[in-house]
Parts: C-alpha cells; structure tokens; sequence
C-alpha cells in the first residue's frame, strides 16, 4: 500500500511540475507562433541560418520557461543545512541575520541563461560582424566610394522610424532599438536593442530577420514607384579594377575614421575590418577560413537560439509588438525610399550615368537588397548587370548602419 | 514625455543622426578617393621603374636552343603517350631551361592514399 501511495504521489508530483499545470495560454500561443516560424525557414527558405534556430528557442522557453532562468541564492540555516547533510558543513558564503547564520546556497540557471550572456553583453554581434568581414568584398564600393552616399540615405528611415516610435509613445531609448530595424541588419540591431532596451530585443530580433527575408517582395513595389522607366533602364560602366594594396588599405583607413569620429560603432565596425584584413592580407588563411565557417556558425546557433527564447509569451504578446512589427516595416520601407532618391540625386547629377536602382541596396541584407537591384533592373533591360554596382551601396550600408547604431548609442545611452 | 519634448527629442535624433552618417562617410569617401589616387600612381612608379631597369639590363642575347627534355625509357604498360607527354612538358617547364632534366622512367603511384586524404594532410599540416 505504502509502494502504491509513493507511486501516486510521484505521478501527481511530476503532473504539478509538468508543462500542462506550468505554461500560460501565452506559452502556447508562442509555441504555435514558433511552429510557424520552423515551417517557413524549412519550407519558404526565409533566412533559415537565422530564423530556423530563432524559432526553436522560441519553442524552447515557451514549452520550459526554466531554460532561460536566471541564477538565484537561497538562504538557509546553517543548522539546518548541517542536519540535513549528516553534520557536514557546507562551503558556502555564509550571511548573518537577527543572529542567525544563514549559508548563500546557489541554485544554477537554465542553459540558454548562459548562453544568453553573450548576446546580452554585446559579445556575439560583432563576433557575427568579424565573420561578414572575413567574407566581404569590399572591392566594388573602394572602385566607387561615392557608393558611401547611398549607404548613408538608406539610414533615413532608421532616423525617421525614431520619430514614429516616440510619437507612438516609445521611450526613446526602447525608439532607438526599434529604429534600428531600419538598418537591415540583423546583428546591429541585436546590438543596439541589449544596450538600449533589452526587454524588446525578442520582437525587435525576429521582426528585423523577417523584414530582411522579405526584402524581395518589400523593396520592389517601393523602387518602382520612385523611378521611371528610363532611369531603371541605365547602363552602368564597367567598375575599375582594385589593386590588393588597396584592398589592405580600406579596412585599416575605415576604422581608424570610424573609431576616432563615433567610438560607440568601433566595436562593430572594428570586428567587420579585422575579418576583412584576414581576408584581404592573404596570409593568414587558417584564421580567415575559421571566421568565415566554424566561429561564424557556431556564433550564430547560440545567437538565434538564445535570440529566440526571449520572446516568451508575456513579452511577445503584447501591443507593443504589434507596434514593433509596423514600425519595422515602416523603417525599411523609409530606408528603401531614401536609398532609391539619393540615387536619383546622382543620376541627375552624374547626367544619367547612375541608375538609381542600386541605392536601394544601401539597406544592408547583404546580398538579397544587392540581388534585388540586379533583378528589378533586369526586368527593364535584359542585358543590364547592376550587381556589382549594387554591391557597392550595400556593403557600404552595413558600414552606414553600424555608424548610425554608434550615432544611437552615443545619443541615447 | 509632452508633445515639445518629444518633438525636440526626435529632431534631435534626426539631425544628428543625419549629419554624423553623412559627415564619417564623406570623410571615408574623401580618404579612400586619395588613397586610390595614391595607390595606383605608386603602383603605376614601381610598374614604370621595373620596365626601365628591364630595359637598360638587356643586352641582344643570340637565341639559344635548348635541349627537350629526353625520356630515355619506355613507361610503363598502361600509361598513354598523352600522359607522357604532358609529364615531359611540364618536367621542361619547370627544369627545362637547365638542359639537363630527363625522365627515366613512369610509374603509376600505388595509391595508397585517396587524393581526398592527401588534400586533408596538406590542409592539417601546412604552418600557421
């Protein structure tokens, strides 16, 4: 009988611990969100590398709350802890109160709190920015650093988004981690999001990845609009050759500027020009092939996985996603437009030579926006090759988005 | 926050926002325009005083025939005069000029590692 009582009270233990008794209807709302989100990595191919191990840590906090637990201390008599241990003493840190000794037992935290840690001290995003480095091309915006300009338009809608957040009743801290949606990239906006307001950076993160996913259906409608047909049809001229030399050259010349005028971005654009004087130096493949595969990929499973098990229920489902999802979408459209316009300032002011269609790739989304240019240019003229001069705004804009994350910070913090 | 506030507060942001992202990447427009200027007239110098010293060192030489490359033996069943000649060639290519390379004999190697493992031992094996 005794056995069967044990027996029972074990299954109603466990019953009471299980998830079924524990999670929150929020919990289960997120889980089907996570479900979603699975189904369109593996199946649409929506930036899988991200949002496949986004998504699964989603699925994991919401189903085990735990997992993301914070370390805590438990305060216990010591003569209790002793009695409980056959008399040994303990080899805690020990806190007297009214007299009585108490020893600080630790109770671990979850798995993903830990891993969590190199998100939330700004370790991974410019761990992620020296592999981008490692595998960048610079070549095409050093043949034409006028690309930098359109870099720098497409951070309008970064500045303009600010405006709608705090309009929509947004500190202005928690305005610039949404603004930065607007950068199209996705580590910058991790980055900014812990330091500025970290209680947003699960819907900020997941919202900043869907948005880049979707560049090819976003930014089309909106180059289209703001070009005619002959200015979509230009033909550009061949870009120069760039010598190794000068390849060596831009990352140091590029951080040296970046970090003496806005020292907040160096941490970013620090780690993006070491990856690419690895690559460019030519000497030091081993380290260079490490920063492109296994640091890159290793970075980015704890990353999304740790990204995702922030959004938990409580957090996620509120509306102040639902102002994040629109502010974001709003951010890169703003950011495509002014791309786009600052490229026809310079088809008007280089007598048509520029087609406008690159600027759009200044968003970043390194090289979907690039693609995208090419694509929609293609369509108007069959023989035309934008490629390559798109990827001169692009690269440029993830140099312009890590300045105006620094520009942030610095205002902000 | 009030309306003025965030009103100044935005515009805040937003001018300096601007101003900063336009101003470090005109400066980086500016540096990296010199340095290419720079860079290809100091490659175009070392290009022109190379030519120069080329010229000024070369003296009319007679053409000299060179001997090619001998292969005294026969090789091995199996292995075509394709292969044998590509081997020679490439033997004189980079021996040829000292006039004294020849192949004795071709063997085919027994194989004993896939070349999928030797490009691994390479890879694994090369210094830092």
């Amino acid at each position: 009988m005794e056995i069967i009582n044990g027996f029972v009270d074990s299954i109603v233990g466990l019953f009471h611990d299980s998830g079924l008794m524990v999670l929150g209807w929020q919990n289960y709302v997120m889980i089907l969100v996570a479900i979603v989100l699975i189904y369109l990595a593996i199946k649409k191919q929506y930036e899988p590398l991200l949002l496949l191990p986004i998504a699964f840590g989603m699925l994991l906090v919401n189903l085990y709350p735990s997992i993301m637990a914070a370390p805590t201390t438990t305060l216990q008599p010591v003569t209790e802890y002793m009695a409980e241990h056959g008399g040994q003493a303990g080899s805690y840190a020990i806190t007297v109160l009214n007299g009585v000794e108490y020893y600080n037992v630790p109770e671990y935290g979850g798995l993903l709190y830990y891993l969590y840690q190199g998100v939330k001290l700004g370790i991974y995003p410019p761990l992620i920015f020296l592999g981008i480095g490692a595998m960048t091309d610079f070549g095409p915006l050093i043949a034409n650093p006028k690309s930098f300009i359109l870099g720098a338009a497409a951070q309008l809608g970064i500045f303009i988004t600010f405006i709608g957040a705090i309009f929509l009743g947004f500190t202005s801290k928690e305005a610039g981690a949404i603004a930065i949606i607007g950068g199209a990239d996705g580590p910058t906006a991790i980055y900014v999001a812990t330091r500025l307001a970290s209680h947003l950076l699960g819907p900020i993160a997941v919202a900043a990845y869907s948005y880049m996913a979707l560049v090819p259906i976003i930014q089309p409608p909106i180059m289209k609009a703001l070009t005619t047909k002959k200015e979509r049809a230009v033909k550009m001229t061949q870009l120069r050759t760039v010598s190794k030399l000068e390849k060596i050259i831009f990352p140091i010349v590029v951080i040296i500027v970046v970090a003496l005028f806005l020292p907040s971005a160096a941490p970013l654009v620090g780690m993006l020009m070491l990856g690419n004087i690895f690559k460019e130096s030519g000497v030091v493949d081993r380290i260079c092939k490490a920063a492109q595969n296994e640091l890159m990929n290793i970075i980015t499973i704890f990353l999304g996985v740790t990204v995702g098990a922030t959004a938990t229920g409580e957090v996620f489902l509120t509306a102040q996603t639902l102002g994040i999802v629109v502010l974001g979408l709003l951010a890169f459209c703003m950011g495509t437009a002014g791309g786009v316009l600052f490229g026809k300032i310079m088809y008007k002011l280089t007598g048509g030579k520029v087609n406008p269609l690159i600027g759009s790739a200044g968003v970043s989304a390194v090289p979907m926006a690039a693609r995208v240019s090419q694509k929609v240019g293609q369509e108007e003229n069959p023989s035309n090759f934008l490629l390559m001069h798109a990827m001169g705004p692009n690269v440029a804009g993830v140099i312009g988005s890590a300045v105006a994350a620094g520009v942030l910070l610095s205002v902000l913090q | 926050m009030d309306i003025t506030e965030k009103l100044i507060t935005s515009l805040t942001v937003l001018l300096t926002g601007l101003v900063v992202v336009f101003a470090v990447l005109f400066i980086l427009i500016g540096i990296i325009k010199g340095c290419g200027i720079i860079v290809t007239k100091f490659e175009n110098m070392v290009k022109e005083k190379k030519a120069q010293k080329e010229t000024a060192s070369a003296k009319p030489v007679a053409p000299v025939q060179q001997k090619p490359v001998q292969v005294t033996e026969t090789a091995e069943s199996g292995i075509s005069d394709e292969i044998v000649a590509v081997i020679a060639a490439a033997v004189d290519a980079m021996y040829g000029s000292s006039g004294k390379a020849r192949i004795k004999s071709i063997k085919k190697s027994d194989n004993s590692r896939s070349a999928w493992s030797k490009a691994g031992i390479l890879d694994n094996t090369r210094p830092f």
